[in-house]
């Protein structure tokens, strides 16, 4: 019978359970793809060169397991809101509390472990086709890396047991103390904003106080070193969690003074926000963190990619060369986009390369003039003849395609003709973009190498071969950031909807309230826009704020980790905008009445 | 006063279900008239329609047939932001279950048709003020509806329902959740309101009691309109004893 009951009300809730599942399933999905890379000390060792990988991603584990506690909280809360009605008729039909409880506990778990299962099913399908797609699309090759990983899968499943063990007990807790009849009144009552200037001020200060020591604390990560993440982590977590519930209350109260509030459903709108507001502190909080962390992963990711060709230019004045093109080679060569060419003859006799001294001085050949600042714009010279023939310029020498070392002559036309040798040519090629011909490349640099390899295995003339070590270096790095920006932003969505969409029953009777009393329905569109609006442009201007800061914690790794974030931050703002639109969408078709028919 | 009716209902039908599905006919064709002015009382049992009707009059639903006039307009042509200006402008409304917004204080609620109108805030205060004295509910302006007594929140609804000096107020139950001082209470401010403002009232209830109040008594059963009474200038328990009587008959 009781099970009866329990199958007629999630039919009956079931937009609500959908809601509730799709949002578990969306954070345990999310959980499983950051451990599968936290917890791989393979991947983090030898992948990524990066001496604080493995301690950045404990905090970055312990960051999102406390994201996951509130929100695995805030969904039994919501879960029990459904139920207890039934558990108080279950009650009220004579069923033991005992019995009671502990269909609720098994409720609670059931859905914990169904949900927890099918995310970590969707999280090993998402981790395969994100990390195929991207590493195929940045051109890297990463080792010990496999979306499946039973290590990942263990700890996702044991932190989401082990939470919703918590989040059962605290449920049973609060339906134990709460008498019969209350449970099945449905607890609509909402508290008076306890409006408290002075502890608000206090509040405020405090909040802005701790954000200024985490964006100090990031700030001086070169004198703070490793300590500069936890004081950051525990300060802005704090900071923005006092901000959302004091600043905003304060600003808003004094829109509520003015006279704009008393147009139209303004007031209501603002009313309705300051009422939100405190109800959606922690999840404003955590979409804020999770903001800044995408959009501080995905800055980090393309910071990465934009440094290997600037790394690679720095390396040589050009790409790469090519000894005695044959056919395939020649039109590969006329495949690449943007590219310059120079071609040098070649006579090889007496162990001595002969070049045409005309060629050198009509094109100089040119060398790369070193920096302390690898990532900076390269800057070329050209090479003089006589620093040439002393073979002082290993590059240079690396053109006759030999293993061995031979000694360059440059000679006249005169001169050259007459020796007995065939003539051969090498064809130095310089292209504007390496990303852009980097499949063709590949071939050519092949081809090249095996058909005239160097004296040192795997090594070639050109930029082209430190961009594919550099690749192999910062790859991973990059790899991760795309990787986590990516889970992340699909992650802050889920929660924010998943909030907002739950508070939709209890707006569905305003609505339709203020249609009754003649509010054209346009207006109630605007204010549902604005007060959504808010909700999510306050947890996104503060996460672009937290990024602004925590890009100072790249500093030592990358030339300039501001390069591009006007753009990264705009390509963000149009997927969250996306997401908005998504929201109201839903949420208007969830709290609006219908249109009259006829 | 124009002679215009404040309420004219021609041959109103209203069925529920599809075509080919199980019909309901909830209104089996409803006559009546409201002269401007009047207090007027709609009774019937559980099922008898009542609210089906009030529902038509009040632009929230449409007949399947027959037109309602207000002040002259005949409503269920009205459409979209036509139907909500008319009800911002021509309509106010006391429900049985308050229906106040929780979020704003009882100041902001009674504001709210106001704010909707774009009144400036200068005369939405004076206007609040005024009848918030009317209404003696100047003490519990700042207060949120969760902080007030049912019979405060439907004070503070009352004001909010005649704030925009509507021609009509439409009651539905309006003390059905009020212990029996408050309803008293209520139905003497209505009648009040009746008396000093103008606003024609339309109650749907099924209680004696609160009918008693009214001029004229329209009964409801199975969609359609069985009998009408008037006070004609009687008192007030000479009229409960006879709403008793009709009741007793009607209802066999």
């Amino acid at each position: 019978m009781l099970m009866k009951l329990t199958m007629a009300n999630i039919k009956s809730h079931l937009r609500d359970y959908i809601v509730l599942l799709t949002g578990l399933v969306m954070s345990s999905a999310i959980f499983y793809m950051f451990a599968n890379l936290a917890t791989n000390e393979a991947l983090i060792k030898s992948d990524l060169n990066f001496k604080f990988a493995s301690v950045v991603f404990i905090f970055g584990l312990i960051l999102l397991a406390i994201i996951t506690l509130v929100y695995v909280m805030y969904a039994n809360q919501f879960l029990l809101n459904m139920r207890q009605h039934d558990y108080g008729l279950f009650m009220m039909l004579g069923a033991k509390k005992s019995r009671v409880s502990q269909l609720l506990v098994l409720e609670t778990m059931v859905i914990g472990l169904g949900a927890t299962v099918i995310g970590i099913i969707i999280g090993i399908l998402a981790t395969g086709g994100l990390s195929g797609w991207l590493l195929g699309n940045l051109g890297l090759t990463i080792h010990h890396f496999n979306p499946v990983y039973p290590k990942a899968i263990l700890v996702t499943l044991a932190l989401f047991l082990a939470l919703f063990f918590i989040a059962a007990m605290l449920n049973l807790q609060r339906m134990i103390k709460t008498p019969v009849l209350k449970l099945l009144k449905q607890a609509d009552t909402v508290d008076r904003v306890n409006f408290k200037p002075v502890r608000l001020v206090v509040q405020a200060i405090l909040g802005i106080g701790l954000l200024a020591v985490g964006y100090w604390a990031m700030d001086s990560i070169t004198t703070l070193q490793l300590l500069s993440v936890p004081i950051a982590i525990v300060t802005i977590t704090i900071g923005s969690y006092l901000i959302f519930r004091a600043v905003i209350l304060l600003i808003l109260n004094l829109i509520k003074k003015t006279n704009w509030a008393t147009k139209g459903l303004n007031d209501f709108t603002i009313s309705q926000i300051m009422f939100r507001v405190r109800d959606y502190t922690k999840i404003l909080t955590i979409t804020s963190l999770l903001f800044a962390m995408a959009l501080g992963a995905i800055t980090v990711g393309a910071g990465f990619r934009r440094d290997i060709p600037l790394i690679a230019n720095n390396t040589s004045a050009y790409t790469l060369a090519i000894n005695d093109p044959d056919a395939t080679q020649t039109k590969q060569l006329k495949q690449l986009t943007d590219a310059n060419q120079i071609t040098y003859q070649q006579k090889f006799a007496d162990n001595k390369v002969y070049y045409l001294q005309s060629e050198l001085q009509k094109n100089p050949f040119k060398e790369a003039i070193p920096s302390n600042k690898p990532q900076a714009k390269a800057h070329y010279r050209n090479v003089s003849v006589d620093k040439l023939t002393q073979n002082q310029q290993y590059e240079f020498a690396m053109l006759s395609g030999k293993k061995q070392t031979l000694k360059a002559q440059f000679l006249s036309t005169g001169e050259f003709s007459p020796i007995k040798a065939p003539v051969q040519r090498v064809i130095l090629v310089k292209v504007k973009s390496i990303p852009a011909n980097y499949q063709v490349l590949n071939k050519l640099n092949k081809s090249q190498n095996s058909k005239h390899p160097s004296a040192m295995p795997e090594i070639t003339f050109g930029s082209f071969n430190t961009y594919l070590l550099s690749i192999s270096i910062f790859g991973g790095l990059e790899f991760v950031g795309y990787f986590l920006g990516i889970a992340f932003l699909a992650m802050l969505a889920s929660c924010l909807m998943f909030k907002i969409l739950a508070g939709a029953t209890q707006d569905q009777i305003r609505y339709r309230m203020l249609a009754k009393i003649g509010t054209r329905r346009s207006l109630l569109k605007r204010s549902i826009d604005s007060e959504i609006l808010v909700l999510f442009a306050l947890p996104g201007a503060l996460g672009i704020v937290d990024v602004l800061f925590g890009l100072k914690l790249f500093k030592p790794l990358m030339a300039d980790p501001y390069n591009h974030i006007g753009w990264i931050i705009a390509g963000f703002g149009v997927i969250y905008l996306g997401y908005y639109l998504l929201t109201i969408w839903l949420y208007q078709m969830l709290v609006l009445p219908a249109k009259n028919k006829h | 006063m124009t002679n215009t009716p404040i309420i004219n209902v021609t041959d109103l039908h209203k069925t529920y279900g599809k075509k080919g599905e199980k019909q309901y006919e909830a209104l089996k064709g409803i006559n009546f008239k409201m002269e401007s002015g009047e207090f007027v009382g709609i009774m019937g049992a559980s099922g008898s329609g009542k609210t089906t009707l009030l529902n038509m009059l009040a632009t929230l639903d449409k007949p399947t047939s027959g037109t309602v006039e207000i002040n002259g307009q005949d409503v269920t042509k009205l459409n979209g932001n036509k139907i909500s200006d008319f009800r911002a402008h021509q309509i106010g409304f006391i429900f049985q279950d308050f229906n106040l917004l929780e979020t704003l204080t009882a100041y902001e609620n009674i504001a709210l048709p106001l704010s909707l109108q774009g009144v400036n805030r200068k005369e939405i205060g004076t206007a609040v003020a005024q009848i918030a004295q009317t209404l003696s509910i100047e003490d519990l302006l700042d207060k949120y509806p969760a902080e007030l007594s049912g019979g405060q929140k439907q004070r503070v609804a009352a004001a909010r329902g005649i704030i925009a000096k509507p021609a009509l107020l439409f009651g539905d139950e309006p003390t059905g959740a009020l212990d029996s001082n408050s309803a008293r209470e209520l139905l003497e401010l209505l009648k009040r309101i009746n008396y000093e403002q103008l606003i024609s009232i339309l109650l749907v209830t099924h209680d004696p009691f609160s009918a008693s109040y009214c001029d004229r008594i329209l009964f409801i059963k199975d969609g359609v309109i069985g009998q009408e009474i008037k006070r004609d200038g009687r008192s007030r328990t000479e009229f409960y004893q006879e709403i008793l009587e009709q009741l007793g008959t009607f209802e066999q």
